[in-house]
């Protein structure tokens, strides 16, 4: 690796270019990624917070909950075999000093495991009809514990009795209530848009107009969900290859310019395993360097971010990212290292 | 005793009527302790003598011995090897990589080869080749007779055999040339070398062991000052 570090430190400005470069389209891969799980988190956090694994939705709700409306004999054949029941509704909520949000609501059984698993940060959980735990985020836009907010068009009023983390879904924070209030709101008193379980595959059967369905399932037919993931991933994709084409162009533009000098060493007996083992190290090493800069930077642009934006970075997938694209520089030393391999060192010398 | 030879050698190139001899049933030989001269016109077939000699090409037809072995048949791989343990190349141009210090000109032939030149001998090489004072130099900031003298120095360093320069004073004015020239022979005697340089400058052939002229392919010895 004698020739790697020597070059590099030669020339330094050529290889903090290339650096530059890698940890650039590095810090735009881990930051699309960071957004595209953001985003992600704001579409379905709260059905991730449930720990459900299974859901029972109408077979014509095209797997969309407040579409779906389970026949009571199936809701009672599904709570038998340990569901929760669940009513989702999207509208407008305001408190008294004219704060408003749109809000997801989520009417949820106290006998039933999402409300005995949900966990409140502040406050304290529902104990009554007309409460709600909300999402902390309402906290950013005024909402406090004690207020009592409204439900747009309607005459129903809940209290603020805690907030709870991680609740968003269809990209808006939930309200969290009792499904007797959520049926009051809605005026559909006994319907139930859906059951989950926590068992991927519960023992449920004899389901009239109803169906069960995995919850990734669930979670990909969410509205605006799979084109966003796709889009994101097509990204994060071209991004991949055009380090991979960018880092080969430097590479062979550098190897090419050093053609002479392996030449040289070729004909002095340097064994071509010696220069193909020195390009593939300063790969190696220029791919670190820039993807570990790159998460620096990223890990503090996370932070600096303002909490409106929605970034989510997570540390396996940054690693895991963060190796991709540092095998990608290693191939992309793959057309250099056959021009090395290549050259002949009798003209190199001018025969 | 050392010897590198080239037993009817010939080269050509092409075929049909494009076809060219480069060299023609050349026979050579080059001992220990001498410094071998083989002067001749551009295009007179000499640099493809040196890589021929030197195993960077083989002969269409011949053979090419290091110390009776037969060399010029053997596989690349084995030829490569040879050439760094056996074979030191001075060549015109290149010959020094441009990011290494010319210390590291020699440190980079310890990572790849092991048996070179001891401490003391390589000091000796310095003092007399007169480049201790540039150790810490990159070959941009050495004058051309600077870059050369570290080049020998870096091919004596491996502890070869053989030496082959390629056109070595090209570059030099002809109190330098005739400098390089001395040191080639000092060197030779001193380290028991065997020098073979290949020149179309024919005002060296007074500072060589054997002198060899080279025209259109045909090799021919024009002095022995040995014998």
């Amino acid at each position: 690796m004698f020739l790697a570090i020597k070059e590099i430190k030669h020339e330094k400005l050529r290889y903090a270019l290339i650096t530059g470069m890698i940890m650039l389209v590095s810090y735009l891969v881990f930051i699309l990624s960071g957004l595209s799980s953001g985003l992600q988190t704001l579409n379905s956090a709260a059905i991730d917070t449930w720990g459900a694994n299974a859901i029972v939705l109408n077979k014509d709700s095209q797997l969309i909950l407040p579409q779906s409306v389970v026949a009571p004999t199936d809701v009672k054949r599904a709570t038998a075999a340990g569901g929760a029941k669940l009513v989702q509704f999207g509208g407008l909520v305001k408190d008294s000093s004219g704060h408003k949000e749109s809000v997801q609501t989520v009417g949820i059984d106290p006998n039933e495991f999402i409300y005995k698993d949900l966990k409140i940060e502040t406050g304290k959980t529902i104990t009554a009809d007309n409460q709600v735990v909300v999402s902390d985020n309402l906290k950013v836009d005024g909402f406090k514990l004690g207020d009592t907010i409204k439900f747009a068009n309607t005459d129903v009023s809940a209290k603020i009795v805690g907030f709870t983390k991680n609740a968003n879904l269809n990209i808006a924070p939930v309200v969290y209530t009792t499904i007797t209030t959520a049926q009051k709101i809605t005026e559909r008193p006994g319907v139930v848009n859906g059951v989950v379980f926590k068992d991927a595959k519960p023992d449920v059967s004899g389901l009239r107009t109803s169906q069960v369905y995995g919850i990734d399932e669930f979670v990909n037919a969410l509205p605006g969900n799979s084109a966003q993931t796709m889009t994101f991933n097509f990204m994060i994709g071209f991004l991949m290859v055009i380090i991979l084409i960018v880092i080969t162009i430097f590479l062979y533009i550098l190897t090419i310019q050093k053609l002479p000098n392996f030449g040289v060493l070729k004909a002095q007996g340097v064994a071509t395993k010696y220069l193909v083992k020195n390009t593939l190290f300063q790969s190696f090493l220029i791919a670190v360097i820039g993807v570990g800069i790159a998460v620096i930077l990223t890990t503090i642009t996370a932070v600096i971010l303002p909490a409106q934006v929605p970034i989510f970075i997570s540390a396996s997938y940054v690693a895991v990212t963060a190796v991709l694209i540092i095998v990608m520089s290693l191939l992309g030393s793959l057309i250099p290292i056959r021009e090395i391999v290549k050259v002949d060192p009798y003209t190199m010398i001018g025969g | 005793m050392a010897n590198l030879e080239l037993k009817d050698v010939s080269k050509v190139y092409g075929s049909g009527v494009s076809q060219l001899t480069a060299l023609d049933h050349v026979n050579f030989s080059a001992h220990e302790g001498e410094t071998v001269l083989i002067v001749g016109p551009s295009g007179s077939g000499k640099t493809t003598f040196l890589t021929i000699a030197g195993g960077l090409q083989t002969p269409s037809t011949g053979e090419v011995l290091i110390n009776g072995n037969g060399y010029s048949s053997t596989n690349k791989h084995a030829q490569s090897d040879l050439r760094l343990h056996k074979i030191g190349f001075v060549l015109q141009a290149y010959n020094l990589v441009p990011f290494l210090t010319v210390a590291e000109q020699f440190e980079l032939v310890d990572k790849v080869k092991q048996n070179n030149m001891s401490a003391e001998r390589f000091e000796d090489v310095l003092d007399t080749l007169g480049i201790k004072d540039l150790l810490a130099k990159y070959p941009k900031e050495l004058s051309g007779g600077q870059r050369q003298r570290v080049a020998i120095a870096r091919a004596l360093y491996a502890d070869p055999e053989y030496i082959l320069a390629d056109e070595p004073t090209a570059a030099l004015d002809t109190n330098r040339s005739l400098e390089v020239m001395s040191l080639f022979n000092q060197l030779a005697h001193k380290y028991q070398k065997a020098v073979i340089v290949v020149t179309h400058d024919q005002r060296l052939e007074a500072k060589a062991d054997k002198v060899y002229q080279i025209i259109d392919g045909k090799m021919s010895l024009l002095s022995n000052n040995i014998e």
